[in-house]
């Protein structure tokens, strides 16, 4: 019998080494790259997907998958905007959206968890009626214009650092805490890897799954609040897409489909490799064409690579 | 003449472990050959490399009819007549049973599937094993011990003249037990040499002609099985002499902790009452599908119940999930560990300390990661799970100390009452007898365990009471002096027996 | 009596044949929920009405299924030619065939269909459009000086159309040169993203095209952001957003379509057809510059 430890601690620092070789790689390459300036873009660049990707961490740790999260992203941004159209005061207008962002994501949880359908199923159907939604209530057309105080979340800044990175952070300490430190994240994690055997062990199952499809759904509402703040438009296509990023991040950094094993830390630095590659790709004006295939070469390279180094540490 | 089957200096070396240490093995036409051990000491392997599944290193030989061979799969293994019927069933869940015992080879009438002709040739199969399952029913649905006789179909249509069975009836009742031994016997008529791994040594004394003992890869021993008795046969596995007594001492039972009054769920359970005190194990025996593990399931509320109640400790309980019978303390470990009990990719630590973390283990909101750990070296020291740390995933573990994990988990937050569904099943001796004394141990302490088991000697020699399910109902119920083998085999099987 | 009777069915045999001699034509937009295909009808109706051709507009409300009914009523009424403005290029399909079947000429109009026989196809000229944003670029930045193209999806006709005249008449600038090229997918938030990266690796830039008005006021909002001044910003579809911004002197210029234009060919091409020319199967509509009055 062979003895192994739980991979996913091993592949930690073989993902940051990845990660700082391609940064070190664009960087010789074009000493612009990692200038602080860029650095910080790169930052700001990866909170988008990445605040997603830390939800959709939950979820696929609990053995599911969200899909809808693009057209969350787009739904709350839209709440929010419409809520400071229509007078509502700045803070509580972020409140519109972030309560559209859990209750969508609730609706998600609560279809999984309950009326136990496939997560995949139930999050396209939800993918769907999201985006018809911001279609149907704006004709198409985006909201524009706001206040600063509405954008402030998406243009501001704080120590030097821009806004939408520090929201990253918090929301990143909120769900490290809530799942490394809580016993909370112990039941999501038995839940990915048995929900029977969870719920035979006392966890409350439908419970903790609902719940993580509303922080997935949180996450998706802070995202549609800094989206619109940075480009000053509310769209009902905003969002299209997000959830590809944020799926490969997640699985880049390690966190296994089959639920129960993963880490909130790779999906960041997964996220942060996908960032940097695109970026350096702008940088360097790499044809477009070219620039799906690179991205597909690179990530099916890091897998196999990590893939390997995982089961040497492994022994 | 040639022997059937020569194996000579077979090594297998994998990282970190050496587990075959030139082994030496022969079997004969129409021969019964019992290979024995504990778990982890190269019986597997050993069967894996004769079927082609792993390579043996360099060195060694393998000798079919005197001809030496070197397969590169399972295939050609096959294809020279010997099949293997691993311990970890591997049916196509999704594929139906005739599908199945046909897969890779379908029969063909031109281009297309016949179908009707493998149905009818699986019916065939099924038959001659005394099993009547509809060869058009998706194996997925079948019980353990269905798949299991499934498996033996598929390997019997193959014409096979080596057949090993790894731990082939772990999970067969006793009525499909005989089954299995009779088509054994029939097999060997034939010709046909058997090599039989089992951890039950009253099938082995009943049926082997020949025993081979291995230890940390290596023989130990080897002969007719005249020349073994249980105890020196547990000698050669384990090192030293193991008491094979059953570790039970009686005591008068105390207040009565569960009460199960006339429980029913349609189609499953039928009007099923019964008491467990304080102090007392009852011994739970009866066919797969008698309604045994489905009243535990009940008790627990893992399924529904449509009628009679369930008192605990002197309440009712309202039979709503897991989570209330566990709050309110009693505890089901499954029969299934692998799917029911346990998380397999999670570690001993996280399956250990699983249930405790629900009310325990905590610095204020946060889980104290110091306690947790402490918690889990207890068990691991006090229920001696033999393994490298406690971060290491369960799924390395072999069944033996995986059960006892699965146990420490439910007994961490300490019940009244325990169910244990197969607690011994595919468990080697050692652990077997470890787990025994842990069962001791804790009547003693007060605890009353339900004891669901195939294993008729674990059932005599553990329970202070046994009940016998049939057909979702309890058939026969028999004190401690008066449970014998045959009175309980007979209700179970609907002999008309009915004892007090 | 016998006399009124006469004279009436008089009238009437004068009638008939008089409403057979003027055409009629059928108009099918999309929506009119939008402004842009209510001008598209204004320029149809009015070209209608010069031509002393009538014309009947039908709705389908961006719904491809009251779309189908609107093509079959005209089928039914047997209307001399139809025009159609699809919602969808794969539903209009089949009632394209049907049309087909009934020997009624068929035009589309700014969205093409994907199979049937259509007469002709009538449509903004997006290589025309590309070529006038490199013009005026150039001639903002006084011909000389580092550009950036922002690229919608790769692979769609409106990004290879735009592209293609942008990189034609650029090229015949010596002293103007593209020095990034990169996709933004017609998307705002990527277009600041990808124009962020640009920026960073670009010290020098003095223009930007990009092939719509998302993605060019991403890239403003990228600039602005990053405190980058003296870049002549053109965009592509005169989007509300982006003529405010023309307004307000964040955008130098977007390429407009023309819809009332639009509508208008499409009915005047319809009449010249049925008076017997032959009508190439994609014709051009022209575009014009959106700039700061």
């Amino acid at each position: 019998m062979i003895m192994r430890r739980t991979p996913s601690s091993s592949r930690l620092p073989v993902l940051l080494a990845i990660l700082v070789g391609i940064v070190a790689l664009l960087g010789w390459h074009e000493p612009r790259f990692i200038e602080i300036n860029n650095l910080i873009n790169i930052l700001r660049q990866s909170s988008m997907v990445g605040l997603i990707a830390l939800g959709m961490t939950l979820v696929i740790l609990t053995g599911g998958i969200d899909l809808s999260v693009g057209s969350l992203v787009a739904v709350s941004a839209l709440a929010g905007a419409g809520a400071a159209r229509a007078g509502v005061t700045f803070p509580l207008c972020w409140g519109a959206a972030l309560a559209a962002g859990a209750l969508l994501g609730m609706v998600n949880g609560l279809g999984v968890a309950r009326l136990r359908l496939p997560p995949f199923i139930m999050t396209l159907g939800m993918m769907g009626f999201a985006r018809g939604l911001a279609f149907m209530v704006t004709g198409g057309k985006p909201l524009t214009g706001f206040d600063a105080s509405f954008r402030w979340l998406g243009i501001g800044g704080w120590m030097g650092l821009p806004l939408p990175i520090w929201v990253f952070g918090g929301f990143f300490l909120v769900v490290w805490v809530l799942l490394e430190l809580m016993p909370w994240g112990d039941q999501v994690r038995s839940v990915g890897s048995s929900p029977r055997a969870a719920w035979g062990s006392g966890v409350n199952v439908p419970g903790v799954t609902a719940q993580v499809y509303v922080l997935c759904g949180v996450a998706s509402a802070l995202v549609g609040l800094l989206l619109a703040g940075r480009i000053d438009s509310a769209q009902p296509t905003a969002g299209v897409g997000y959830e590809f990023g944020a799926i490969a991040g997640v699985v880049f950094g390690g966190t296994s489909f089959s639920g129960g094993r993963g880490s909130l830390v790779g999906t960041v630095i997964g996220v942060l490799i996908m960032t940097v590659l695109e970026s350096g790709m702008n940088m360097l004006n790499v044809n477009p064409f070219a620039e799906q295939v690179v991205k597909g070469v690179v990530i099916a390279a890091a897998l196999v690579l990590y893939g390997r180094t995982g089961q040497a540490l492994r022994g | 003449m040639s022997a059937l089957l020569e194996m000579r200096n077979v090594h297998k070396r994998y990282p970190g472990v050496h587990a075959l240490k030139g082994i030496s093995f022969s079997l004969e036409e129409g021969e019964f050959h019992a290979l024995v051990g504990e778990n982890g000491a190269g019986k597997s392997t050993l069967i894996k490399t004769l079927g082609g599944v792993v390579p043996p290193d360099e060195g060694g030989e393998i000798l079919v009819r005197g001809e030496r061979v070197a397969w590169s799969g399972p295939g050609d293994a096959l294809r020279a007549g010997v099949g293997i019927i691993h311990q970890e069933l591997s049916l196509a869940p999704h594929l139906s049973v005739a599908q199945n015992i046909f897969l890779g080879r379908e029969l063909r009438r031109g281009v297309f599937v016949d179908s009707r002709r493998m149905r009818e040739m699986a019916k065939d199969l099924l038959a001659h094993l005394r099993c009547d399952i509809d060869p058009d029913r998706t194996a997925g649905e079948l019980s353990t011990g269905e798949q299991q006789l499934v498996e033996i179909a598929k390997a019997l249509s193959q014409k096979v003249s080596i057949l090993a069975l790894d731990e082939p009836t772990s999970s067969l009742s006793a009525r499909e037990t005989e089954n299995l031994f009779r088509v054994i016997d029939d097999l060997k008529s034939r010709g046909v040499g058997i090599i039989y791994i089992s951890h039950r040594l009253e099938e082995i004394f009943a049926h082997a002609d020949r025993v081979t003992v291995l230890r940390d890869g290596e023989v130990t021993g080897r002969g007719a099985i005249g020349d073994f008795d249980p105890s020196s046969m547990v000698a050669c596995m384990v090192g030293r002499r193991v008491e094979v007594l059953f570790p039970r001492s009686f005591r008068d039972p105390g207040e009565v902790l569960l009460e199960v009054r006339g429980i029913s769920r349609r189609g499953v359970l039928r009007d099923v009452s019964f008491e467990l005190r304080e102090g007392e194990i009852v011994g739970v025996a009866g066919l797969v599908g008698s309604g045994r593990t489905e009243t535990a399931r009940c008790l627990v509320g893992l399924d529904p119940v449509d009628g009679g109640e369930v008192n605990l400790v002197g309440g009712a309980l309202a039979l709503r999930g897991p989570r209330e019978t566990l709050d309110r303390g009693m505890v089901l470990v499954p029969e299934d560990r692998k799917r029911q009990g346990l998380f397999l990719n999670r570690s001993i630590r996280d399956n250990a300390t699983v249930m405790e973390l629900l009310h325990g283990l905590r610095r204020g909101p946060f889980v104290d990661r110091e306690k947790r750990d402490e918690a889990a070296r207890r068990h691991v020291r006090n229920f001696s799970v033999k393994c490298r740390d406690i971060f290491d995933p369960v799924f390395a573990l072999s069944g033996g100390n995986q059960q006892k994990v699965a146990i420490a988990k439910g007994l961490a937050v300490a019940p009244r009452v325990l169910i244990l569904d197969e607690p011994t099943r595919g468990v080697d001796v050692g652990a077997r007898a470890e787990i025994h004394e842990i069962m001791n141990d804790l009547v003693h302490r007060g605890m009353g365990i339900l004891m669901i088991s195939s294993d008729l000697p674990e059932v005599l020699g553990m329970s202070d009471r046994v009940l016998v399910f049939r057909h979702g109902g309890i058939a026969a119920s028999f004190d401690r002096g008066d449970a014998t083998g045959e009175k309980v085999m007979l209700a179970a099987a609907g002999g008309g027996v009915h004892g007090g | 009596m016998k006399k009124m009777m006469a004279a009436f069915a008089v009238l009437w045999l004068m009638a008939v044949p008089a409403l057979a001699d003027q055409p009629v034509l059928g108009l099918v937009v999309s929506t009119l929920n939008n402004p842009f295909f209510v001008s598209l009808k204004q320029g149809a109706e009015e070209a209608a009405a010069k031509a002393q051709v009538s014309l009947v507009v039908l709705d389908a409300q961006d719904d491809s299924a009251k779309m189908t009914a609107a093509i079959e009523d005209l089928i039914q009424k047997k209307v001399a030619v139809i025009l159609v403005n699809p919602t969808d290029s794969d539903a209009v399909t089949p009632s394209i065939m049907k049309a087909n079947e009934a020997g009624i000429p068929i035009f589309t109009i700014d969205r093409g269909a994907s199979g049937g026989k259509v007469v002709c196809h009538i449509a903004s000229d997006n290589v025309a459009g590309g070529k006038m944003a490199a013009e005026f670029l150039a001639e903002a930045i006084g011909h000389k000086g580092n550009v950036v193209e922002l690229m919608g999806i790769p692979g769609t006709s409106a990004a290879r159309d735009r592209g293609k005249g942008f990189n034609d008449a650029i090229a015949a600038f010596a002293d103007v040169k593209i020095v990034a090229a990169q996709a933004a997918d017609f998307n705002r938030d990527k277009g600041l993203k990808v124009f962020e990266n640009i920026l960073q690796a670009q010290p020098e830039i003095t223009g930007v095209f990009a092939h719509n008005d998302e993605m060019i006021l991403g890239a403003v909002a990228a600039a602005e952001a990053a405190g980058r001044t003296g870049i002549v910003f053109v965009g592509f579809d005169a989007v509300d957003d982006a003529v405010k911004a023309v307004q307000e002197g964040k955008l130098a210029a977007t390429v407009a379509q023309q819809p009332a234009l639009m509508g208008s060919t499409g009915v005047e091409k319809a009449v010249a057809f049925l008076g017997g020319a032959s009508l190439p199967e994609f014709i051009p509509v022209d575009l014009k510059l959106v700039v700061k009055e």
